[in-house]
């Protein structure tokens, strides 16, 4: 089992963000998560990359137990991500946005970082082809020396997915990868997650609205309402489950 | 003459360059005027000229060993003041208060421990002036302004070329971004305290060898502030602009109006700026964080 998530709790307060929530993913799957909103969705990614420290339950990857650990080893222990509201470094350009989150990964030390010692020349020679690669994968090498705000949208999303594939992650959460972009670009993101997943077989755990992107790419979907997990099964399986229908479209009202 | 004052003015800007730029290193990262820095230069300043009299070091390794010391205290200083803030997320208004709790802690050891008197560098140059041709150009001044440079530039390359100075200006930007990409944040800060440290002994030891050593030696630190202030506060290049411009045109003005006025005209200097150009020389504008 490579990310094994049990039985997590996060509350703010009164509000349970998200009750009791699992899940497991192997290697190469593409796992959706989907509901309506507030559903805790996104406070699930929270507490699975370390933004928030869960209540209760437990986090392996590998085996290992990340739950308690600081968002930057759990980053470097193998989780990375992307923002709902895209977070990049503004004033760094495109390439320096992707060597940063490759850079924990490189080895100098700080005395290396003053002299410019062979080692620290060729490690940071490898480490800009490895993000020039990373920004070929995701189509952007055109644009590596053009500072991020001043790229369309769908670039911007492209970006935050390149930087995030930078940190050699073995599970790459998606959080609404999809959000703001026209039907062509959805297109476009759809065959860019699944050869992501088949080049370099990573978990993805996808967040997203538009079902036919979810419905088109995962294995397996999770559904929540209300921080409850109300149903997991393939796409037809949920398609079918009148529970989540009833999330979706509210229940019929009773004929008298 | 003129060049004379020229030399004088860029030899006193890049000492001001020194202090500013320690001054934006913090204020990138964790967005609040450090003003406990400079106590920390004065606090440095005392160590050099302590270990340079009991041991009569020459004026490099004395230089190494202030440096030394400021970085080391400064991060003992964040581990005290600032690191629960930073844990907290709290906002920067505290930090000012911290900030100056922790300079008048500085200030005040140094008053206990050297008393209210003033002190002088031994001189560590065996000529005063070195001549070429016809221009004399006094020690002092040329060691400054060659030292300050040299550190200057390996600060720029060091941020703008390395991982470590991408990892700073990430965390500059998105402190919980940098975090989520495995950039580890309190490391990064760490370091831009230890480099601040580091710049305020080197200013101190260069303050006191031009003037004299005295515990309030650290209000000098006000034309750090300045010059950040012309050059845009949070960008280390305009600071070190703004610092050059600052040396050179208080040492034009003792020249021509003496030295007593000289002082208030970098002041209206600093308001004209404010009024005009808040943003600076560089421009760059300082975004609240998210």
């Amino acid at each position: 089992m490579l990310l094994d998530v049990k039985g997590i709790s996060k509350s703010f307060g009164g509000v349970k963000a998200i009750q009791n929530f699992s899940l497991t993913a192997e290697k190469g799957d593409i796992i959706g998560i989907i509901g309506p909103n507030g559903a805790g969705k996104t406070s699930a990614f929270n507490v699975i990359s370390g933004v928030y420290t869960a209540d209760e339950g437990t986090i392996l990857l590998d085996g290992k137990n990340i739950t308690k650990m600081e968002q930057y080893q759990i980053t470097r222990e193998g989780i990375s991500r992307t923002f709902q509201n895209i977070r990049l470094f503004k004033g760094l350009t495109v390439l320096q946005n992707v060597m940063c989150a490759f850079d924990p990964l490189s080895k100098y030390s700080i005395l290396g970082g003053l002299l410019p010692t062979p080692k620290r020349i060729s490690e940071e020679r490898k480490g800009r082809k490895m993000c020039e690669h990373y920004l070929e994968v995701v189509g952007l090498l055109p644009y590596k020396d053009e500072r991020p705000e001043n790229m369309a949208y769908g670039l911007q999303r492209r970006l935050e997915i390149a930087r995030a594939i930078a940190c050699e992650p073995k599970v790459l959460l998606l959080d609404e990868p999809a959000a703001g972009l026209n039907p062509t670009e959805v297109k476009d993101l759809t065959e860019l997650i699944e050869r992501l997943s088949k080049d370099f077989g990573f978990a993805i755990l996808l967040i997203e609205h538009r079902l036919e992107l979810v419905m088109g790419v995962s294995q397996k979907i999770y559904v929540l309402n209300f921080g409850k997990t109300i149903a997991v099964g393939t796409p037809d399986e949920v398609r079918e489950n009148p529970e989540v229908i009833k999330a979706y479209l509210g229940e019929e009202e009773k004929k008298c | 003459m003129s060049v004379q004052i020229i030399i004088n003015g860029l030899a006193l800007g890049a000492v001001y360059a020194l202090i500013a730029t320690g001054f934006s290193i913090i204020f990138n990262v964790l967005k609040f005027s450090n003003f406990s820095h400079g106590a920390l230069m004065t606090l440095s300043a005392f160590i050099g000229y302590f270990v340079s009299v009991g041991t009569g070091l020459s004026l490099f390794p004395v230089i190494l060993i202030s440096m030394l010391a400021g970085g080391l205290i400064d991060l003992a200083g964040e581990f005290v003041a600032f690191r629960k803030l930073t844990i907290r997320n709290t906002s920067s208004i505290y930090y000012f208060v911290s900030s100056i709790t922790l300079g008048t802690l500085f200030e005040g050891i140094v008053t206990i421990w050297v008393g209210p008197n003033f002190y002088n560098y031994p001189r560590f140059f065996k000529s005063m002036v070195v001549k070429f041709g016809s221009l004399i150009v006094s020690t002092s001044d040329l060691i400054m302004f060659i030292t300050s440079f040299a550190i200057l530039m390996i600060l720029m390359f060091f941020i703008q070329k390395t991982r470590l100075g991408r990892a700073l200006r990430a965390v500059s930007y998105d402190r919980d971004t940098a975090s989520l990409m495995g950039i580890n944040v309190y490391a990064t800060i760490q370091m831009a305290f230890f480099i601040s440290g580091c710049l305020a002994g080197l200013a101190g030891v260069f303050l006191g060898i031009n003037y004299t050593l005295y515990p309030q030696l650290g209000n000098l630190v006000v034309k750090g502030f300045i010059a950040s202030v012309i050059g845009g506060l949070g960008s280390i290049f305009g600071a070190v602009v703004g610092a050059i411009l600052l040396g050179l045109m208080e040492t034009l003005l003792i020249n021509f109006i003496g030295s007593g006025y000289a002082p208030v005209f970098s002041f209206l200097i600093m308001l004209v700026f404010l009024l005009v150009r808040p943003r600076g020389i560089a421009g760059s504008n300082v975004q609240e964080k998210a």
